[in-house]
């Protein structure tokens, strides 16, 4: 399949008064067309940086994207462009999806004129055009009544509606890359339920691609095709959602799946992974997990895991992979899954990069 | 089935009470708690499971109701040391870990603050070793006691709030969402340490959350709410397996399952109050469907469910 968006090598540190804070360590993904990629992680790892970046939300004032870092976006690569160029990218070729539906929109505006403005700034609607373009929209995401809701102020929504509302202004412009930075995290369940049953359908009619993230892993079964694991400022596994949920290979997908309760088995204790992450200031020598990985090995406190693959679509970074490791038994919870698993094992320890 | 610690009946809290714009939180809510036991409350944001947590140790004043504590009505108590006796006895755990400890206040104060109230250590050194006993219960260490909140991360300051809530030794705490604002493996650190506790005290928890994976995780019995009502209460097993009220089936049915597999195939069921066609004779009360298992229904739903419970019960 045909990719939209790539990322490669990307740094990305932060000038702080204590020094440099290396937030993002080398992080190389791609996303393809029409699909769901969901970036999961501990607060603290990186994802919302690593997609901050790419829309060039981030301060320029204390933080740096390192030489040699690409994002490839309809053959440019964000990174250089200026910023009068990226307000032309920006909210029409890739748009953003925040987590606070209450403070995402303009309160002292009415939303008709926010959903609009996209349009004439971008699409050169007149406001007359645009008006009835933000109607449709808000027929498409399920407002109801939105020919008098039209008219009327944030404060009037609850949360679920100006979610929607948000949802609105992002899919105004047709966008390539929808990125939705846990947009469901301050809804209820059932409202949850909801938006991303509309997130589904309008993927599927207006056909664009969507960063997901979250750190809520039922939702990523959701609604992920494929799902990408950061820890430490690094992807340390990625694959498709069935070979992260029922084959994951790093010790750290380990620990995130065994956490949650699962519905059908009564464990006594919920697994807890030991420790806090890393201190991104100094970033550790060897694999940035290893000090609270009980599989670790002598080689994992000096030398960083290359990506190994395990399928054509599945990578993961542990020393476990490579072919004179010794043979683990994963956590129970994970065992457990395993045998849902269809898809293959590539099994050489073979290298990628 | 153990000792009643806590039997609250038909409890009301009407916000604004008299007005245009009244707000019936809680309406008519009736349950009992028993020791040693943990009960879940759940249910949307606004359906009053929050205002019920609040009502029941008296952070708001009940509109109507009683709430028996060891069969003593302690909100009409005329006796100040009842009042502060119940206080100390009942204790509770905040959502918000950042909001509820006083940012100026050094950690061993935040904690012996109702050690000092109620008078339980009679010289600074017990004071003191209090603190740092509760510390490690906790799994923090005694460094931590001189320290300001704001050098903590979220997972720690919740710890700090569960020492604090400790630290009078009660024997019943309300956790309202406790661990809502925390990351998941955190979460895990935080229920784990709240059953552990169980264990070893011997405490009573009304826990409530709208994340139902971990309310039935922790939980014995779970009650579901829904607009200020009691809708169903029963032990966790049955409400997940069973369940009766059309407004719980729908809620059950929009968790999100960590299981791609489990999420192709999830049907969504969706409420609507006004399905329920109540007439005007209908009584629409708590009703017990099969022992232990209690829904809100009238008279006519209370005969289809318990048909329908019976089947399940010979399959």
């Amino acid at each position: 399949m045909e990719s939209i968006l790539q990322v490669k090598n990307l740094n990305i540190s932060f000038n702080t008064y204590a020094g440099e804070v290396k937030a993002i360590r080398g992080v190389d993904f791609d996303l393809k067309k029409g699909e769901t990629l969901a970036i999961v992680g501990e607060s603290g790892s990186g994802k919302s940086v690593t997609t901050k970046s790419i829309m060039q939300l981030l301060p320029k004032s204390n933080s740096e994207i390192k030489q040699g870092s690409e994002i490839l976006f309809d053959g440019k690569n964000l990174v250089d462009l200026s910023d009068k160029e990226m307000e032309k990218v920006r909210g029409k070729d890739i748009s953003m999806i925040f987590q606070d539906p209450m403070t995402s929109l303009n309160p002292t505006m009415k939303i008709g004129k926010q959903i609009a403005e996209p349009l004439i700034k971008h699409q050169k609607f007149s406001k007359k055009q645009a008006m009835d373009r933000a109607l449709e929209l808000l027929k498409l995401v399920g407002l109801p009544q939105p020919e008098t809701r039209i008219h009327q102020y944030p404060h009037q929504f609850s949360g679920g509606q100006r979610q929607r509302i948000v949802i609105a202004v992002a899919l105004a412009c047709n966008p390539k890359v929808l990125i939705a930075d846990e947009p469901t995290t301050a809804l209820d369940v059932t409202i949850q339920a909801q938006i991303l049953d509309l997130m589904k359908n309008l993927q599927k009619k207006i056909d664009t691609s969507i960063i997901f993230i979250t750190h809520d892993l039922g939702v990523v079964a959701n609604v992920a095709d494929r799902v990408a694991v950061m820890y430490g400022g690094k992807i340390v596994e990625v694959g498709t959602v069935d070979e992260i949920f029922y084959n994951p290979q790093h010790p750290y997908t380990w620990g995130l799946i065994s956490s949650m309760p699962s519905i059908d088995a009564d464990d006594d204790e919920l697994f807890v992974i030991p420790g806090s992450p890393p201190d991104l200031l100094n970033p550790p020598k060897g694999d940035a997990f290893a000090l609270r990985n009980r599989y670790a090995m002598a080689i994992d406190l000096e030398e960083e895991p290359p990506m190994f693959k395990v399928s054509d679509t599945h990578y993961a970074a542990t020393w476990l992979l490579h072919p004179d490791a010794p043979k683990v038994e994963p956590p129970e919870a994970v065992k457990r899954r395993q045998h849902k698993f269809t898809g293959g094992n590539h099994t050489e320890g073979e290298v990628f990069q | 089935m153990s000792e009643k610690l806590l039997e609250i009946k038909n409890l009301k809290l009407f916000f604004n009470k008299g007005k245009k714009n009244e707000v019936r939180a809680v309406n008519d809510i009736s349950f009992d708690i028993f020791k040693g036991e943990t009960l879940g409350l759940v249910g949307e944001s606004g359906c009053g499971k929050s205002t019920t947590g609040r009502t029941i140790i008296r952070l708001y004043n009940a509109t109507d109701g009683e709430v028996l504590y060891k069969g003593e009505n302690v909100h009409d108590s005329k006796s100040k040391s009842k009042t502060l006796e119940f206080n100390r006895t009942m204790q509770m755990i905040f959502q918000d870990p950042y909001a509820s400890l006083n940012p100026r206040m050094k950690v061993n104060d935040i904690i012996a603050e109702g050690i000092d109230l109620h008078g339980l250590a009679k010289t600074k050194e017990e004071r003191s070793k209090m603190v740092f006993d509760l510390l490690e219960t906790v799994g923090l260490n005694r460094d931590h006691a001189g320290r300001y909140p704001h050098e903590f991360s979220g997972g720690q300051r919740q710890r700090i709030g569960i020492a604090r809530a400790l630290a009078v030794d009660p024997e019943f705490i309300i956790a309202d969402e406790p661990i809502s604002a925390l990351d998941v493996s955190i979460q895990a650190q935080v229920v784990n340490l709240l059953k552990k506790l169980q264990r070893e005290k011997g405490l009573t928890f009304l826990f409530i959350a709208h994340d139902l994976s971990m309310v039935k995780y922790i939980s014995d019995r779970i009650g579901v709410m829904y607009y200020g009502k009691l809708v169903e209460l029963t032990t966790s097993d049955e409400l997940y397996r069973n369940p009766l009220h059309p407004y719980t089936k729908s809620l059950l049915s929009s968790i999100p399952f960590p299981d791609p597999e489990h999420e192709r195939n999830r049907v969504r069921i969706s409420y609507d109050p006004a399905d329920h066609n109540y007439g005007e004779n209908d009584e629409v009360k708590m009703r017990e469907v099969t022992p232990g298992h209690y829904v809100l229904c009238s008279e006519k739903e209370f005969k289809e469910m318990a048909d329908h419970s019976s089947t399940i019960k010979n399959v």
